[in-house]
C-alpha cells in the first residue's frame, strides 16, 4: 500500500515536473518566435543597402533553426516522459487508492455468513436441563385418557414455550396417548411447535400487502442479520425466533413485524434490525 | 416497440442506397491553391505529400470489420460473459487501434457530420466507411445498448483507463449537464450542414483527445484533453457522458433495446454494492439505467452473488428457492 502510494507521489513528481517543463518551453517558444521574426525581418531589410551583413542573417537564421530542432527532439522526450509517468501514476494510484483486490470477489458461500453489521455478539445458549416435574403435574390436572391429549399438549406448549421431546416421551409412558397421536397431533396444529424457542418471538407478516412492499427482504436480511442457519427458526443464542406469518392485519402499515406483544410497520431492512435491537 | 425498431432499421437501410451509389464518383483531389508542374515547368515533379490518396480498399473495410467485431464482442463479454477483465482488454485493443494506429479518425462521433453533410449537399459523395460507421454502433444499440462505449470507443477507452476515485455526482447535476451534449450536438449540426466554404467540422476540431492519439496537436486543445483526464480521475468520463454529441443518438436507440446490462432483482442481494461500484451513476435505485450505462461490466464484478456475477447466463440458477427454477 506504502509502496505505491510512493510510486504514485514519485510518478505524479515526475509527470507535473515534464508538464512544467513543456509549458515553460511552450512560453518561451511563444514569446520568443514574434521577436526572432521581427529580427529577420529587420535584417533582411538592412541586408537590401548593405550586403556585408548576409553571414550574419545566415548566422541568425541557423541560430532560429537550431533552437527550433533542439526544442523539437526535447519536447518529444519530455512527451514520451510524461506519457510513460502518466502510466505509472495510474498504474500505482489505482492500487493505493483501492488497495489491490481480485477482479471477482471471493462469493459468499451462504447467506448467514455475512458480516452481522452493528450486532451486538451474543452468546451461544446451551439450553437449561428440564425441569420434567411440570408433566406430572399436568397429567394429573388432565387425566390420562386418549382424549387429554390436546389438552396436555397445550398445557406443556404454554409451559415450555415449546414440546420437549422429553417432556413428550413421558406423556406416552404415564397416560394411553400414544406416540402416534403426538406426533400426529402436534405436527398438525400450528399452536404446537416441537424446537425450542427464542426469548422474543418476531413474526414478520407475509400476507399480501407485506409481500408486495418487500417482506422478503426483510426476513431474509434478519435471517442473515441474526446469523439463522439455514432450516432453521432461532438465532444460536436463542434470543429471537423468526416466523412468517400470514396477515397482522395492519396492511397500511406494510411491511409490518410483530416482537412479541409489539408492532413496527414501513420497515425497511434497517429499520426492522432496530426494531429487534429496542426489544433484545 | 419491435415495429419501432424495424422502422428505423429500414430507415437506416434505406439511407445506405444513395450512399452506395456514390461511391462509384472517383476520388479526386484537385489542388489548385499551390502551383503546380506545368505552371512551374523545368521538369518539376510536385510531391505527392499534396496530393495524399486515400487508404486502400481493403484496408478501409477492415477498419469496418474491427469495428463490427469489436462491438459484437463488447456485447458478448458484458451480457454473456460478464466480464470486466475481457472488457477492458477489449478496450485497450480498441484504443491501441482505432486510437493510436487509425489515430482516431474516422469515428463515430464524428462521422454525424459527415452523414448530415451527405444529407443536405448532393454534390458531397460520403464514403460508405463513414455510413459503416456511423451506422454500425447505432444498430447494435438498437438492441443492445452502447456497447460501442463500453468496448471500441477510443475515447471512452482512455477515460476509462484514468477512472482513479470517481464521485458520485448529484443526479440533478448529472441531468443538467447531461443536456450540453444536446447543445453539442446541434452546434455541430448547425457548422456542419452550411455551404461548403463555411462548414466546419466541430466535434472532429474541438475532440480534447485527438491530440494524445497523433502524438501531436495545438497545445490549447492538449491542455483541454489534459483537463478533461484530470477531471476524469474523479468524475467517470465526463466527455462520455456531458458532451458526446453521439451519445444522444445512443440513448435514442438504446430506448428500444429489448437486452442490455441488466441488475435483476429476483436474483440478487439488493445490497447496492454494485450503484457503489458504477463511475457513471448509472445506476439509479440499484437498478441499471441502459440509456446512461457505459457498458463497462464493473457492476458485475462488484457484485457478490456468483450467480448473478460471472457464472455464464445458460448455468445460472435463480437464488431465491420460492421463485423456483425457471424454463
Amino acid at each position: 500500500m506504502t509502496l505505491y502510494r510512493r510510486a504514485a507521489w514519485a510518478a505524479g513528481l515526475v509527470l507535473s515536473t515534464c508538464l512544467a517543463f513543456l509549458l515553460a518551453d511552450y512560453a518561451v517558444a511563444a514569446t520568443r518566435a514574434p521577436r526572432d521574426a521581427s529580427q529577420i525581418k529587420s535584417l533582411q531589410e538592412q541586408l537590401k543597402s548593405d550586403a556585408s551583413l548576409a553571414p550574419r542573417l545566415a548566422a541568425e537564421q541557423k541560430r532560429i533553426t537550431e533552437a527550433r530542432l533542439a526544442r523539437k527532439l526535447r519536447d518529444r522526450w519530455l512527451a514520451w516522459t510524461l506519457i510513460l509517468a502518466a502510466c505509472a501514476f495510474l498504474a500505482s494510484a489505482k492500487r493505493a487508492v483501492r488497495p489491490w483486490q481480485p477482479l471477482a470477489p471471493k462469493p459468499i458461500p451462504a447467506l448467514p455468513s455475512r458480516d452481522r453489521q452493528g450486532a451486538v455478539p451474543r452468546p451461544i445458549n446451551e439450553p437449561p436441563p428440564l425441569d420434567l416435574s411440570y408433566v406430572d403435574t399436568a397429567i394429573a390436572q388432565h387425566g390420562r385418557g386418549r382424549e387429554s391429549a390436546i389438552p396436555l399438549l397445550q398445557a406443556i406448549q404454554t409451559h415450555y414455550r415449546y414440546l420437549p421431546d422429553e417432556a413428550l416421551r413421558r406423556i406416552c409412558e404415564l397416560t394411553d396417548v400414544t406416540p402416534a397421536q403426538i406426533a400426529s397431533t402436534s405436527s398438525f396444529y400450528a399452536q404446537f411447535r416441537r424446537s425450542p424457542v427464542g426469548k422474543h418471538i418476531v413474526r414478520v407478516c407475509h400476507g399480501t400487502a407485506c409481500h408486495v412492499s418487500g417482506a422478503r427482504q426483510i426476513t431474509e436480511e434478519l435471517r442473515r442479520y441474526l446469523a439463522i442457519p439455514d432450516g432453521a427458526d432461532t438465532d444460536p443464542s436463542r434470543t429471537f425466533t423468526l416466523d412468517e406469518v400470514a396477515c397482522l392485519g395492519c396492511c397500511s402499515l406494510a411491511p409490518v413485524l410483530m416482537v412479541d406483544g409489539h408492532t413496527a410497520g414501513r420497515l425497511t431492512p434497517a429499520s426492522a434490525r432496530n426494531a429487534l435491537e429496542e426489544t433484545a | 416497440m419491435s415495429t419501432v425498431r424495424a422502422a428505423i432499421l429500414l430507415l437506416f437501410a434505406a439511407s445506405i442506397a444513395p450512399v452506395a451509389r456514390a461511391q462509384a464518383i472517383p476520388y479526386q483531389r484537385p489542388v489548385d491553391t499551390a502551383p503546380q508542374q506545368n505552371t512551374i515547368g523545368g521538369g518539376y515533379k510536385t510531391p505527392p505529400v499534396q496530393k495524399p490518396l486515400p487508404r486502400d480498399a481493403w484496408l478501409q473495410l477492415l477498419d469496418v470489420a474491427l469495428l463490427g467485431l469489436a462491438t459484437g464482442a463488447s456485447v458478448w463479454l458484458v451480457l454473456n460473459r460478464r466480464s470486466r477483465k475481457g472488457l477492458a482488454w477489449l478496450s485497450l485493443g480498441s484504443l491501441a487501434y482505432f486510437g493510436f494506429y487509425r489515430q482516431g479518425c474516422i469515428c463515430p462521433i464524428g462521422s454525424i457530420q459527415n452523414v448530415a453533410v451527405a444529407l443536405v449537399d448532393p454534390h458531397y459523395s460520403i464514403p460508405m466507411v463513414a455510413t459503416a460507421v456511423f451506422f454500425i454502433p447505432l444498430v447494435v444499440a438498437l438492441f443492445f445498448g452502447r456497447a460501442f462505449c463500453g468496448g471500441v470507443c477510443p475515447i471512452g477507452a482512455i477515460q476509462d483507463l484514468v477512472v482513479l476515485k470517481p464521485i458520485q455526482t448529484p443526479r440533478r447535476l448529472d441531468r443538467v449537464l447531461g443536456l450540453l451534449k444536446y447543445v453539442y450536438l446541434g452546434l455541430a449540426l448547425f457548422f456542419a450542414v452550411r455551404p461548403a466554404l463555411g462548414r466546419d467540422f466541430v466535434i472532429c476540431r474541438f475532440d480534447p483527445f485527438v491530440g494524445f492519439f497523433r502524438l501531436s496537436g495545438a497545445p490549447h486543445m492538449l491542455m483541454l484533453g489534459a483537463a478533461f483526464l484530470i477531471v476524469g480521475m474523479f468524475v467517470g468520463r465526463p466527455y462520455c457522458r456531458y458532451l458526446c454529441p453521439y451519445a444522444v443518438l445512443l440513448n435514442w436507440c438504446t430506448r428500444l433495446a429489448r437486452r442490455g446490462v441488466t441488475i435483476t432483482p429476483d436474483k440478487e442481494l439488493d445490497c447496492g454494492l454494485c450503484t457503489g461500484s458504477c463511475p457513471f451513476g448509472a445506476i439509479d435505485k440499484m437498478r441499471a439505467v441502459r440509456k446512461d450505462c457505459l457498458y463497462c461490466a464493473r457492476c458485475y464484478t462488484s457484485c457478490p452473488v456468483p450467480e448473478v456475477g460471472r457464472t455464464p447466463r445458460s448455468a445460472r440458477v435463480p437464488l431465491d428457492p420460492q421463485l423456483g427454477a425457471r424454463p
